[in-house]
Parts: C-alpha cells; sequence; structure tokens
C-alpha cells in the first residue's frame, strides 16, 4: 500500500490511477460522513461523487503538511454537504428550518465528531497488527489489560506498550487530522 | 511535581482503574496530565465508536462510473504533441454530415483530444493517461445489455471493456471511424473474446477525425473491410 505522500504526489502529476486509489481507500468514509449529514442515501452518493471530481480539478491545492488525504476528502465532502443543503434550503424556502435542524444542540452528532471518528477508525487501521488488535479488544470488547494478556497469550508488559502506544498514535493522528479540521474548514462549513 | 505515568493515565482514560486519591489531587493541580487524560478519554471513545465503521461498505459502482465521468468533461487535452484542436477542423472541413452517425455524435461534446503517438518521436516516455474515452451503446439491430467501454491512453493504447456481445461464427473488430465521412475508417484490430482488450491505435491517427469507435461483427470471408455490420458505437471525447 503506497504512503499518502506517494498517492498525493501521483495525484499531482495528474495520474488518475491515483485517484482511483484515493477512492477506493476513502470513498467508504466519505460516503459515510455525506450520508450521516444528509440522512439521504442518492444525495450522499452525489456528494461523495462531486467529492471526489473536486479532489480531482483540486489535486494541486492539496498540501501533504496539513494534514492526510482522508482529512482533506472529508473536509471537501463537508463543504459539498453544505453547498447541498443550502440549494436545498434556498429551493424550499425553509433555511430557518434548516439551520434549526443542524445546530449543534438539536443535532445528535456534530460533523466534527463523525470526521474524528473517521480519522481515528483509519488509524487504527493503520497500527500494527499486533497493536490493534489490542486496542480493538480494549475498545470493543472493552477487555482489561490481564484479560487482552490471557486471550491473545502476550505478555502483559507488551500488552501494555502495544496498547499506551497505539493510544498515542491515535492521539496524534487525531490532534493532527481530526481537531485541527474544523479549524481548517472554516469557512462555509462553519454553518454545518 | 510527579505527573502521572503514561500507563497510568491511559488506565485511567480507559476506566480500565480508577483514580487514587493522590492522582486526583495531581489532576486537580496539573493542566498538563488534565489534558493528557482528557484526550485519551476522547480518543477511546471515538476508538470505541469506530466499531461501527470497520468494514465499511464500498459505494456502489455507479458513484465511481459518474466520478469518471465527471473527471472526463473536467478533463483538459493530455497530450505533449501538437493537438489538432476541433475548433480547427471545424473552421477547416465543410460541414459533411452523414445522417445516422451525426444524431449520436452530436449529442455528445467534442473536446477531443489530438493525435496519437507523439512520444515516439519525442524519445521520452511521457505520462500514461486518458486522452480519449468513449462509452460504447449497441446499434438498434442488436440487444440492448451490449454495451462498452473503450479509453485511449496518451501512448497510444486503446483498452476496450465490453459487455454482452451478441455471438459471432466470425470475429469482432474494433475500428475508429469519420463522423463526417463514415467512408473513412482506420482499423484499430480484433478483440480476443474476453472482456478487455488493449490494442494499439496506428501512430498519427487524429482522434479528433476517427473519433467514432465501432466495434463490428466480422465473418472470415478475407474480406479486410468493414463488412457493414456494426454492433456498438460511441464517439471519443476527452
Amino acid at each position: 500500500m503506497s504512503s499518502d505522500d506517494e498517492l498525493a504526489e501521483r495525484l499531482r502529476s495528474g495520474d488518475e490511477k491515483a485517484l482511483r486509489t484515493a477512492y477506493e481507500r476513502h470513498g467508504a468514509a466519505v460516503l459515510y460522513l455525506a450520508q450521516r449529514l444528509l440522512g439521504n442515501r442518492a444525495d450522499a452518493e452525489d456528494v461523495t461523487q462531486l467529492t471526489f471530481v473536486a479532489a480531482w480539478t483540486g489535486r494541486d491545492g492539496y498540501d501533504p503538511q496539513r494534514g492526510t488525504i482522508l482529512s482533506w476528502l472529508l473536509g471537501i465532502a463537508r463543504r459539498k454537504v453544505v453547498d447541498r443543503l443550502r440549494s436545498a434550503a434556498r429551493d424550499e424556502r425553509v433555511t430557518e428550518t434548516v439551520r434549526t435542524q443542524l445546530s449543534p444542540a438539536a443535532a445528535p452528532e456534530t460533523p466534527e465528531r463523525i470526521v474524528d471518528r473517521l480519522i481515528v477508525a483509519d488509524e487504527l487501521g493503520r497500527l500494527p497488527d499486533e497493536q490493534r488488535r489490542s486496542l480493538e479488544l480494549a475498545f470493543f470488547d472493552d477487555l482489561t489489560h490481564p484479560q487482552i494478556a490471557a486471550m491473545t497469550g502476550l505478555p502483559l508488559g507488551t500488552v501494555k506498550s502495544h496498547i499506551r502506544r497505539g493510544m498515542a498514535s491515535l492521539r496524534r493522528r487525531w490532534e493532527v487530522d481530526g481537531a485541527a479540521f474544523g479549524s481548517r474548514s472554516a469557512g462555509p462549513s462553519r454553518a454545518l | 511535581m510527579q505527573h502521572l505515568d503514561p500507563d497510568r493515565l491511559v488506565l485511567l482514560a480507559l476506566s480500565e482503574e480508577s483514580e487514587e486519591l493522590t492522582e486526583s489531587d495531581h489532576l486537580e493541580r496539573c493542566a498538563g496530565c488534565r489534558h493528557d487524560i482528557a484526550s485519551l478519554r476522547e480518543v477511546a471513545e471515538l476508538g470505541a465508536e469506530s466499531q461501527e465503521l470497520r468494514d465499511l461498505p464500498a459505494p456502489p459502482e455507479r458513484v465511481w462510473d459518474a466520478i469518471e465521468a465527471g473527471v472526463a468533461r473536467t478533463a483538459k487535452p493530455a497530450v505533449t504533441a501538437p493537438v489538432v484542436s476541433l475548433a480547427d477542423h471545424r473552421h477547416r472541413r465543410p460541414r459533411r454530415r452523414w445522417a445516422p452517425l451525426v444524431a449520436a455524435a452530436a449529442a455528445a461534446v467534442l473536446a477531443v483530444a489530438g493525435t496519437v503517438a507523439f512520444d515516439r518521436f519525442a524519445g521520452q516516455r511521457a505520462e500514461r493517461s486518458v486522452a480519449a474515452r468513449a462509452t460504447l451503446t449497441p446499434l438498434p439491430t442488436v440487444s440492448a445489455d451490449a454495451s462498452g467501454r473503450v479509453r485511449v491512453l496518451t501512448d497510444g493504447a486503446l483498452e476496450i471493456d465490453v459487455r454482452n456481445l451478441p455471438l459471432t461464427t466470425g470475429f469482432h473488430e474494433v475500428w475508429l471511424l469519420d463522423p463526417d465521412d463514415p467512408t473513412k475508417m482506420v482499423a484499430i484490430g480484433n478483440l480476443s473474446g474476453s472482456r478487455q482488450d488493449v490494442l494499439p491505435v496506428p501512430p498519427g491517427t487524429d482522434l479528433n477525425r476517427f473519433r467514432l469507435v465501432d466495434v463490428s461483427d466480422e465473418p472470415h470471408d478475407g474480406d479486410a473491410t468493414h463488412s457493414g455490420k456494426s454492433l456498438l458505437r460511441g464517439t471519443l471525447t476527452s
């Protein structure tokens, strides 16, 4: 699997296969975000399409220093969602209703939260196998360190270090890619 | 001041153990450790929520098809050699139109990409990117589920993907026709019978002129000209 940097390089050089790779890697996450925000499958698929076409035409604007390809794509997707909601609002003249529905207080979940979750899930998938496995047992199955050690047959000290390192990686990624997300895409997305 | 040990922070963040009194005291006084533990807790929560994101289903293929179409619409000519622009052509050539083909051709936005095979002369490997593409649709005499897609790369390779072509006792051949004068055409090659083939477009072929892709049914009659039995057609656009 090629790194983000390499993929970015290929994208910038106009390699359409790189777009396909980015889509295979992150298309599902973009669709998930769009569907969560729009609540409508057909619109979500449209937004996914618009996102990747915009990523292609705007590929020169992607800066690997500022975040991963995933967070860049999710940022584009959020702007497309906002555009879509605005045009819907214009069409139906229900701007006020939409805004109310979308205010953080009323929404069960903020876009930031969904994005952060996607980012953390992506990073979890990138961790070395044993680290990932240990963390999944802790997160999903709520197992304690000793239980994980018993389950995996790894020494307790190893489990501890896997979990500590894994958590540190997730945290780093989240702080770089997730938390910074909101400020990076200030602009239209703020409305959401 | 003794900060909390990183392992300990993780255990507390995962709520696997609870704070000792001394730790609570320290957390109250130490913004750094408070921040660490808050971040780790957040990450642990997000991690737990991420379970539903494992194995997200891939979007349906139609989404990718739409992306490809969108990208094709935005594509700039990707060729490095002098491009024979469509505008020039229109200027130079009188509009002779060949009715049956024009309907299809006129419907498409034609902004095609130029002449194939410059790299050979340029003496350097240009990047392989798509110079033109076409979606092939069945002629009225052919079953409606027959279809095809064609991409011509800048190095002159024509990638063709066909579905549900009618069976033949002869073979299927690919042509590039001049829709303005359909007696003029370039034979590209025959299909292997598998769904996908890559055929070379002869160097120097003007894709602005020979922009109508045609797949025909050819009998084994030793006659190298087009049989007149076209099955699929589509117009190349960049």
